[in-house]
């Protein structure tokens, strides 16, 4: 990774004060002067992330215009050209055809690519409004005075103040600092907050505690720091570049419509290449066959396909908006039904982003608290004495405060200012106890020693709430083990019972249940001062403490952990279900990670780890054969030991999988080991940090509340909720749409041999045309739009949540049995065709002997007296008329077997009647384009009725294709009809 | 995935290729065994011969129900065509130019009319058409009361177009400035041109362009009138002597000696405003005489 070894060579965290000074020519005391900061500003830029450098518009309209269907499509319009141009020099001005043909095909490629471009446009615009508008302030010390200022305008070597609350504006060196601590998870991922201080303790400038990151937030404490790095300099700002470098990969769905295409070209080319030799064969002129061999490879075009995909698509991509998904590229759908396996980030997909009290320890007995969102859940039971005092140590011993004006909001969702751990407990308190703003009041606060790392434990002492009461309340929280170091006794049930070895036992025995739940744990205690010995007014020294810190009266214990979200164990029993793996890649400990994934359900009940099954089986790890154990916790730095291979190794073998304490960098080597293994892989984030792997991975979601820009624009689709839920949903629809792609193509792909076979007749056997060029994009373009689109609201057959994702190297979109079944089995209602044509022509005089070899005559303009089989004499126009009137029963034709057929492509295997006949009710649209039929003679209704027969007989013989699919599985039959 | 990205080059495309065309390792010859390719074309075959005896079926079934005289309709015949001999094409509308000192040119043009009038040979109609027709009157024939179950057609002779007839002038009048031209209308089954027999309907030429230069327009028969006897037409079947009735028009050219002439067959029943069908009810074409 370059991003290592460019942090490397700055030094800044390691000079000293002085040095630095100089360096940016700042003083740690009164800052830059202003007129050098504005110098700097002008040289440097504003200090803000520029935004990924966006493609510019036309390239985006471009690459509209030149997917796989869209390239087969110009190439067409292209001979569709020449085709025309040979026309014209051969003096034949009457062949417009083939000049409009060419120019319906472009239209038709520049209309679908708007569409696209448009449903791009909007969906851009969407992601566009999350940003945060409001700009950031900074308290800047330039000249010796305090300014608040925007962020933007920082330079490098501004002296600026943060405090708890704040964003870091830049990349600052810590000059001085109190308790100061900041977030680093947008940056690494890890939770804990870190805490930063003035002196270098690591070489690598991510690791050492003197350097505040860009857009890290502080939690609490002060700090004053020289800027070091602005805008994309910063740390942040490099790894947003990174994700840039970062290639596109193409989607799946636009491989299977390139493997589609190369099929459609093989074969026109194929057709055209034999019916070429045909013509030549049967004596036309080279030129004439030439133009024959044109029009079959422009005839295999499905003009109507390409709109069909994107509507389809836009569809679909437009109910999972409302579904709070938002897609960025209409492909990425699809993706998202392929995807065998999920990455999903822990801390705010899986869980709530909240610590939440989850259990309590008193009375020797382990309570279970109220985890859920809503607070719907149980709560226990309240009325031990125990309880009460515990409740009074967790809430006077806190000193997290809500934000104020929050009374209308409810409790879990209100702003507070502290950390995580007080926050819940601030919260947990004020939901069990009540107010406890006003609660904590009425114990005045006489001295408070807040946490620290070296004693680990945070105590205060207060009056009491009884005025008359004289004695002084200690209360105290902390690491359990050291608050137990310091108790003699313990509550219960209200009694205060010596703390003896029973006790310790069971104490010990709870404290380990609660972490191996990898919640993190507190132990609470209390005592009532002597009034003797500390009378009123006693000066109590937080510092030197003088007072009574040990034999006190051990309350209780209280766990808190990021709670799942309550949807999430469903989503993932669904992802499970359907043949998706959910990887859990988090920045949090092991433990922890553990106790989620196998409390959302990441990993199994009764899953093992290979040390479990050593501990169960009492033999060291190295025995343990790995293909026994199903889950597999792997930690960064374990990982950081693996090569490539190991770590395939790894992910193959355990098919349940948690990765914890894992960098950014870390990630996107987890998200490669899986494509290596041939996996359609999603991978969720939010921070900046994850944008590589979001890139990286074939869908990348971004979440739409707590994710950052960068990360948003890295990916393809975007969770307005933040809810792993969503992106099942996101799967379910990219199958249903996978499917109904697939009954949309066959539908669309089989009109393409009645639509070709006049022609091919025309070429052989010298009938007047059956069908005209103009009415094939008719039916392309206009009628069958409706009904192959409509497909796409079809839903679904079987459970397709509880299949195994596709294997995009079998399971293609357009398979051999699809093309042939649609080809040349659905594709005989050109018989169909062909028997209306012969119909109408005999009826209005031309038997169908006589039409063979009439072409010639039939298209001379200059004979005005072709007899027909009863002798009637006709003018050219009247027989273009009649060979009008043929197109237009062709047309009928294909139509009524195309309703047959939408009707057979509701379902691949299951019976149209067990899924109902009218279940789309976009179907519909279809009859209405009927109407339009009726345009050309009001003598044709009876010739409706003569392909009818074939529309009956396409339907039974589908219904017997899927009888015999559904009773024989596996069979010669399924094999070769199933598509 | 990984493997699907990779870029293919065409030497491995080729090779895929190659592979699907004869796979060794299953013996599958184009993705299939040579039984299942055996099997599948059996399918195949069957599928397609109960397909195409269906469809056989049907075009038997319609063969079967059509009437063998009349045709089922006739909305695309609602009014005859009409052309013009000889049918000499310019780029797109009819040109009769020819050159009086060429021979050859007028040789052609009656070339033409003579190949046109073979089936109206006086001789040969009076052996096919043996009938006596009265004449201004419809010829309704409800009865098939000729021979072999057929009906009675009137005979036209070639003698009936008078100077036009090439008798007296086999060069049609193309070897001088007096061109003759015939007119034939398109025969429709059971049309009548016109609701009674008493008004039948004529030719009719207008000089459309270079008027001065026509001096007399001669018809033959008399008046350009089609005689009502050769109507209506009963069908190939019924009627297969039967012959159109012709007129002939014969100009005289002066002047420039050409003009752009519209011949129409002037009856309320034939429309001749077609604006799609430039041969309905009528006839515009070009005459020139060069020298």
């Amino acid at each position: 990774m370059n991003l290592a070894i460019c942090l490397l060579l700055q030094d800044d965290h390691e000079i000293t004060i002085e040095e630095l000074e100089t360096r940016y020519n700042t003083s740690v005391t009164k800052g830059l002067t202003s007129t050098f900061a504005s110098q700097v500003l002008e040289r440097d830029g504003p200090n803000e992330l520029k935004p990924p450098k966006g493609t510019p518009e036309y390239v985006k309209f471009a690459r509209q215009l030149a997917g796989g269907l869209q390239c087969l499509m110009w190439v067409a319009a292209v001979i569709c050209f020449i085709a025309f141009g040979i026309e014209v020099a051969r003096g034949n001005v009457t062949a417009f055809d083939n000049l409009y043909l060419a120019i319906t095909l472009i239209s038709v490629v520049v209309v679908t690519g708007c569409f696209g471009y448009y449903q791009e446009f909007k969906s851009t615009n969407i992601i566009a409004s999350f940003k945060n508008l409001v700009p950031q302030q900074a308290i800047v010390i330039r000249d010796g005075q305090k300014n608040q200022i925007n962020a933007h305008q920082l330079v490098v070597g501004d002296l600026v103040e943060i405090k708890g609350g704040d964003r870091v504006p830049a990349d600052i060196r810590i000059i001085s600092g109190q308790a100061c601590k900041v977030d680093n998870s947008s940056l690494t991922g890890e939770s804990e907050p870190q805490s930063k201080t003035p002196e270098c303790t690591h070489e690598n400038p991510l690791e050492t505690k003197n350097i505040a990151f860009f857009s890290t937030t502080c939690l609490e404490g002060v700090a004053t720091g020289v800027i070091i790095n602005t805008g994309d300099r910063t740390i942040i700002g490099r790894i947003a570049s990174l994700a840039s470098g970062v290639g596109n990969e193409k989607t799946p769905i636009a491989i299977e419509i390139e493997h589609f295409v190369d099929i459609i070209a093989g074969l026109a080319i194929f057709f055209g290449f034999t019916f070429f030799v045909v013509a030549m064969f049967i004596g036309y002129a080279f030129l004439e066959a030439m133009i024959f061999f044109m029009a079959i490879v422009v005839a295999y075009v499905p003009e109507g396909l390409l709109a069909t995909v994107t509507v389809c698509l836009s569809l679909t991509a437009k109910r999972l908006a409302r579904k709070n998904c938002v897609v960025k590229n209409l492909e990425a759908v699809e993706t998202l039904g392929s995807t065998s396996v999920i990455c999903s980030d822990k801390t705010g997909t899986l869980t709530q982003n909240r610590m939440t009290v989850a259990h309590l320890w008193f009375d020797n007995h382990v309570h279970a608290a109220d985890t859920t969102e809503d607070q719907s859940g149980q709560s226990f039971d309240q009325s031990s004495e125990t309880w009460r005092s515990l409740a009074r140590v967790a809430s006077l011993c806190n000193r997290a405060t809500f934000r104020p004006d929050q009374e209308g909001v409810p409790i879990p969702k209100r702003l507070v200012v502290g950390d995580a751990s007080e926050t819940a407990l601030l919260k947990f308190t004020e939901l069990t106890v009540g107010n406890i703003m006003d609660y904590r009041n009425r114990f005045k606060k006489v001295v408070e020693v807040p946490f620290n790392s070296t004693n680990k434990f945070q105590l205060s002492i207060h009056e009491l709430e009884d005025p008359l009461d004289l004695r002084y309340l200690l209360v105290m929280k902390g690491a359990p083990e050291r608050i137990l170091e310091r108790c003699s006794t313990i509550l219960i049930k209200g009694q205060e019972l010596p703390l003896d070895e029973q006790w310790s036992e069971a104490f010990q025995t709870a404290y380990m249940d609660l972490g191996g739940l990898g919640e993190r744990v507190l132990g609470f205690c209390h005592i009532y001062l002597n009034e003797k010995e500390f009378p009123r007014g006693y000066a109590f020294d937080p510092d030197e403490m003088n007072f009574t810190t040990s034999g006190l009266c051990f309350a209780g214990l209280i766990s808190m952990i990021d709670p799942p979200r309550a949807t999430v164990p469903d989503a993932v029993m669904k992802c499970r279900t359907a043949g998706i793996r959910v990887v859990m890649v988090t920045g949090d400990h092991p433990i922890t990670a553990r106790a989620i994934a196998a409390n959302v359900g990441i990993i199994s009940e009764g899953s093992e780890t290979v040390e479990d099954i050593a501990q169960r089986k009492r033999i060291p790890v190295e025995q343990v054969n790995k293909r026994d154990a199903r889950a597999c916790v792997i930690s960064g730095g374990q990982l950081k030991d693996m090569s490539s291979e190991e770590l395939d190794d790894a992910l193959r073998n355990h098919p349940e999988m948690v990765f914890a304490r894992t960098s950014p960098q870390q990630k996107l080597i987890i998200v490669e080991s899986c494509q290596r293994l041939g996996s359609i892989v999603a991978v969720t984030g939010d921070g900046v940090n994850d944008s590589p792997a979001l890139k990286k991975a074939d869908i990348g979601v971004a979440m739409g509340i707590a994710g950052s820009d960068a990360a948003k624009n890295a990916a393809d689709m975007i969770l307005l909720d933040d809810n792993f839920a969503s992106i099942v949903t996101g799967v379910e629809q990219g199958r249903l749409i996978f499917d109904n792609l697939k009954k949309s193509i066959a539908y669309t792909l089989t009109k393409n041999i009645p639509e070709l076979t006049p022609y091919l007749i025309y070429i052989t056997v010298s009938v007047p045309l059956p069908l005209g060029c103009i009415t094939i994009l008719f039916i392309e373009l206009a009628t069958d739009i409706f009904p192959s689109v409509s497909l796409a609201y079809e839903k679904a057959e079987s459970d397709i949540m509880h299949l195994k994702p596709r294997n995009p190297r079998q399971h293609r979109l357009v398979n051999e049995a699809l093309a042939v079944y649609s080809y040349f089995q659905i594709g005989r209602c050109s018989f169909a065709g062909f028997t209306d044509y012969f119909t109408a022509m005999a009826q209005e005089g031309w038997y169908p002997l006589l039409c063979v070899g009439l072409r010639s005559q039939w298209e001379n303009v200059h004979l005005q007296d072709v007899q027909d089989s009863y002798g009637q004499e006709w003018t050219f126009s009247q027989r273009l008329y009649q060979e009008y009137t043929c197109y237009t029963v062709f047309f009928v034709s294909i139509e009524i077997c195309q309703i047959s057929d939408v009707l057979i492509r509701k379902t691949r295997r299951l019976s149209v009647f067990q899924q109902g006949f009218f279940r789309s009710v976009k179907t519909h649209p279809k009859h209405a384009s009927l109407g339009i039929m009726y345009l050309n003679s009001t003598q044709l209704v009876q010739w409706w009725f003569v392909p009818v027969p074939y529309g009956i007989l396409i339907f039974v013989y589908d219904e017997i294709r899927k009888l015999g699919v559904r009773r024989y599985p596996g069979s010669w039959w399924d094999q070769e009809l199933y598509y | 995935m990984a493997a699907l990205k990779e870029k293919r080059t065409c030497g491995q495309r080729c090779e895929d290729f190659g592979r699907f065309v004869w796979n060794s390792d299953d013996g599958t010859l184009m993705g299939r065994t040579p039984e299942k390719w055996v099997y599948i074309s059996l399918y195949y075959v069957a599928f397609y011969v109960v397909m195409t005896s269906l469809f056989c079926l049907a075009i038997w079934t319609l063969m079967y129900t059509l009437d063998p005289y009349t045709p089922d309709y006739q909305d695309r015949l609602k009014s005859p065509g009409v052309m013009v001999w000889p049918d000499t094409y310019g780029e797109e509308a009819v040109e009769i130019f020819y050159n009086t000192s060429d021979k050859a040119s007028g040789m052609k043009m009656a070339n033409i009319l003579n190949e046109f009038l073979k089936p109206y040979n006086d001789t040969q109609q009076l052996e096919s058409n043996n009938y006596n027709c009265t004449k201004g009157k419809y010829f309704i024939q409800n009865t098939f009361s000729a021979p072999h179950h057929t009906k009675w057609s009137c005979p036209f002779t070639q003698s009936m177009l008078g100077a036009c007839s090439g008798f007296e002038d086999p060069t049609f009048g193309y070897n001088c400035s007096m061109p003759c031209v015939i007119i034939k209308m398109n025969r429709i089954i059971n049309f009548l041109p016109t609701n009674h027999s008493d008004l039948p309907a004529y030719v009719n030429c207008t000089v459309l362009d270079g008027q001065e230069n026509v001096a007399k327009i001669e018809y033959f028969p008399d008046r350009g009138i089609m005689d009502p006897s050769y109507f209506p037409y009963y069908g190939k079947l019924a009627q297969p002597t039967y012959v159109n009735p012709l007129v002939a028009v014969r100009f005289s050219l002066v002047g420039e000696k050409k003009a752009k002439i519209q011949c129409r067959v002037v009856s309320h029943k034939i429309s001749y405003e077609n604006f799609h069908d430039p041969y309905e009810g009528k006839v515009i074409f070009s005459l020139k005489a060069m020298k």
